[in-house]
């Protein structure tokens, strides 16, 4: 027990409050700049603590003017499908590393780790070569086996998922981190359980879906809310797989927003209504669902 | 309702290159109450995981009733099973918990619901139907978990240490209610445990295990007053019988240093083995001294230290006042002896 006297209470709240207004410190500046007109900013000749009063006009324009809002629905369906590609793959991953024994288990949690050390930004160029080209196994096995020869198939199948919706999301849903949360939360439930889900006539199949997922829900959500803010804030893949800004998620419309043309101020005030006008539908995510995440990041069923 | 009686035929488990259950073959009377009994680590729970089809055999094989079942599923065995930490389903209410296995079996609704009242019911557990796991005491838990394993009329019974997890009182309480519960079922019942007071208060036979070997078994009784081997001796009773290494020559049982303990024809070496309470304090006999005292109410139990410097436990009626480094003179009573091999350990009948 911390003993709670008046001076820890003060200097308690002194670090908090000079903790809380530096993280605020950006997002304050961002507010106020999108508050500004581009004349106003141009004349201030940088970012100031100037109050305006055009950040309704700067929000109509966004609204109307740009792609983002149409990208903002990128954004949600990339977001989505990232969450729940990596959610389901990590889930069942972990349910067989954790509930059947084999001796590879060692070696395929291994693997999963590299998933995790491997950032996709390294990788990139090669991501690219098969997105753009997904049918690239087939063809080296076609080519290999002698099978495209035989069925007139040939060797050279097309099938690009650049511009899509799960080409931008499959490969950063491709990291096991999941793994790792849900294999301990695994670990933490009654070693019993699945012996008694066997007597009780209940498959692996069963079990994970009548006891294992519904003990499972609150870190599913919590890390489902976590990747989706996750793929929600992804740069730079996005900008290479999705090339047209019918396809780009949000974020990669804003960075579009700053530089429209080369020897202009770039436009700062609208750049930070888009960034808090994108950055809205996670916030507000985060702040419905703070309880849950912070239960599904405790680790152990209830 | 009958159960089916489990014949073990040779059945063998190791885990890489340890035998955990070794050639084991035995026959577990149908509708009987077995109690496998033995320290931990002696494989007991791992029988009882392959009886239920938890665990794979390595050879062997097991029959229930007339059926061989080591290669079929736990869920076409026809048993069921009580777990040691109950292993409810949290997320599910007590009669969802009950209720999981006809659902699964798909047994329809108002069929499933009147099944697990009447299950709830034997257990009574009555008005907590609908609530969830964590809102129920450890006993609770218990009578939910046996709820469950009744509830598909099983005709066999298993249970892996079910008692353990409780305090002493309902402990009690819950033995008296099993041992009914049983009469009423009528299933065969299998039940694990390491506490040999569970073991002789509820079984008609107890099987003691001792390193994937069957010691003994046979009725409480005669686990008791007849052990077969110097373990089950030892294992059993609180304090445990006592063990003495002897020779046996002209009539007389002696210790190493000539010190006569007992009238014996045996001849030779052997394990001597008294109980403590049968050990008689009195004039007649061999002289020991009292090394520690403990006054327990009904009795007092002491270990003496022989002339030889082996350490005997004694219980002594009541009213007898002892005290750390008193002398005293045991006597034998040649009725209550037990002698074991010293080679193998087994029993030796006296003539």
């Amino acid at each position: 027990m911390i003993e709670r006297t008046r001076s820890i209470d003060i200097a308690a709240r002194i670090i908090l409050i000079v903790g809380v207004a530096f993280i605020l410190a950006p997002l304050v500046i961002a507010f106020l700049t999108a508050t500004l007109s581009y004349e106003q900013f141009v004349r201030n000749g940088g970012i100031t603590l100037q109050v305006g009063t055009h950040f309704l006009d700067n929000l109509a324009y966004i609204w109307t003017e740009t792609a983002l809002p149409a990208q903002l629905w990128n954004s949600i369906v990339i977001s989505t499908l990232v969450a729940a590609i990596k959610c389901a793959f990590a889930f069942t991953a972990t349910f067989a590393l954790v509930f059947f024994d084999n001796r590879l288990n060692r070696i395929v949690f291994g693997l999963t780790l590299v998933t995790v050390m491997l950032p996709l930004e390294l990788v990139v160029i090669t991501t690219y070569q098969i997105v753009a080209n997904i049918a690239m196994p087939l063809n080296w096995i076609l080519a290999l086996t002698g099978l495209g020869e035989i069925t007139g198939l040939g060797s050279d199948l097309r099938l690009s998922l650049l511009d899509t919706y799960v080409g931008v999301a499959a490969p950063i849903a491709c990291a096991s981190t999941s793994v790792f949360i849900y294999r301990q939360f695994f670990l933490s439930l009654p070693r019993d359980l699945p012996k008694a889900a066997a007597m009780d006539g209940a498959g692996p199949w069963r079990f994970m879906w009548d006891i294992l997922l519904p003990l499972s829900w609150t870190p599913l959500v919590a890390t489902f809310m976590f990747w989706f803010i996750g793929g929600w804030t992804q740069y730079l893949w996005p900008l290479v797989a999705a090339s047209t800004p019918d396809a780009q998620p949000a974020v990669v419309g804003l960075a579009r927003l700053a530089t429209t043309e080369q020897d202009r101020i770039p436009e700062v005030p609208m750049l930070m209504t888009g960034a808090l006008f994108v950055s809205f539908i996670p916030v507000l995510l985060i702040a419905v669902m703070q309880r849950q995440i912070v239960r599904g990041l405790n680790l152990s069923e209830k | 309702m009958r159960g089916d009686a489990i014949h073990l035929d040779a059945v063998t488990k190791s885990f890489g290159a340890t035998p955990v259950i070794d050639a084991i073959t035995a026959t577990l009377g149908g509708g009987e109450f077995t109690v496998i009994l033995g320290p931990s680590g002696c494989g007991k729970s791992t029988l009882l995981n392959m009886i239920a089809g938890l665990e794979r055999l390595n050879s062997g094989k097991i029959r229930i009733g007339v059926r061989e079942v080591q290669d079929l599923p736990p869920k076409d065995r026809g048993c069921a099973m009580v777990f040691q930490n109950y292993a409810l389903y949290p997320h599910m209410t007590v009669e969802g918990n009950i209720g999981y296995a006809l659902k699964v079996a798909g047994v329809r609704q108002p069929e499933r619901s009147r099944r697990v009242a009447e299950a709830a019911r034997v257990v009574e557990l009555g008005g907590l139907l609908d609530r969830r796991p964590s809102e129920l005491s450890g006993g609770q838990r218990q009578r939910v978990a046996i709820a469950r394993a009744i509830v598909r009329e099983p005709r066999v019974l298993l249970f892996d240490e079910p008692l353990s997890n409780l305090d002493a009182k309902l402990r009690h309480g819950m033995r008296m209610e099993l041992s009914q519960l049983h009469r009423t079922i009528g299933a065969t019942t299998v039940f694990v445990t390491h506490d040999q007071v569970e073991a002789m208060t509820l079984a008609d036979k107890v099987m003691i295990l001792n390193k994937g070997r069957i010691e003994q078994f046979d009725t409480p009784h005669a686990i008791y007053y007849r052990p077969a081997s110097s373990f089950v001796a030892g294992f059993i009773g609180a304090p445990p019988m006592n063990l003495l290494p002897v020779t046996g020559g002209g009539g007389v049982l002696r210790l190493d240093d000539g010190t006569e303990l007992a009238r014996n024809p045996h001849e030779g070496p052997a394990i001597l083995g008294i109980r403590p309470e049968k050990i008689s304090i009195g004039d007649k006999g061999f002289a020991a001294r009292v090394v520690y005292r403990e006054d327990l109410g009904s009795h007092t139990a002491i270990v003496a230290r022989l002339s030889g410097g082996q350490e005997v436990q004694v219980a002594t009626p009541i009213g007898m006042h002892l005290d750390p480094a008193d002398t005293i003179t045991f006597d034998f009573p040649q009725d209550h002896l037990h002698l074991f091999d010293p080679a193998t350990g087994l029993r030796l009948e006296t003539p």
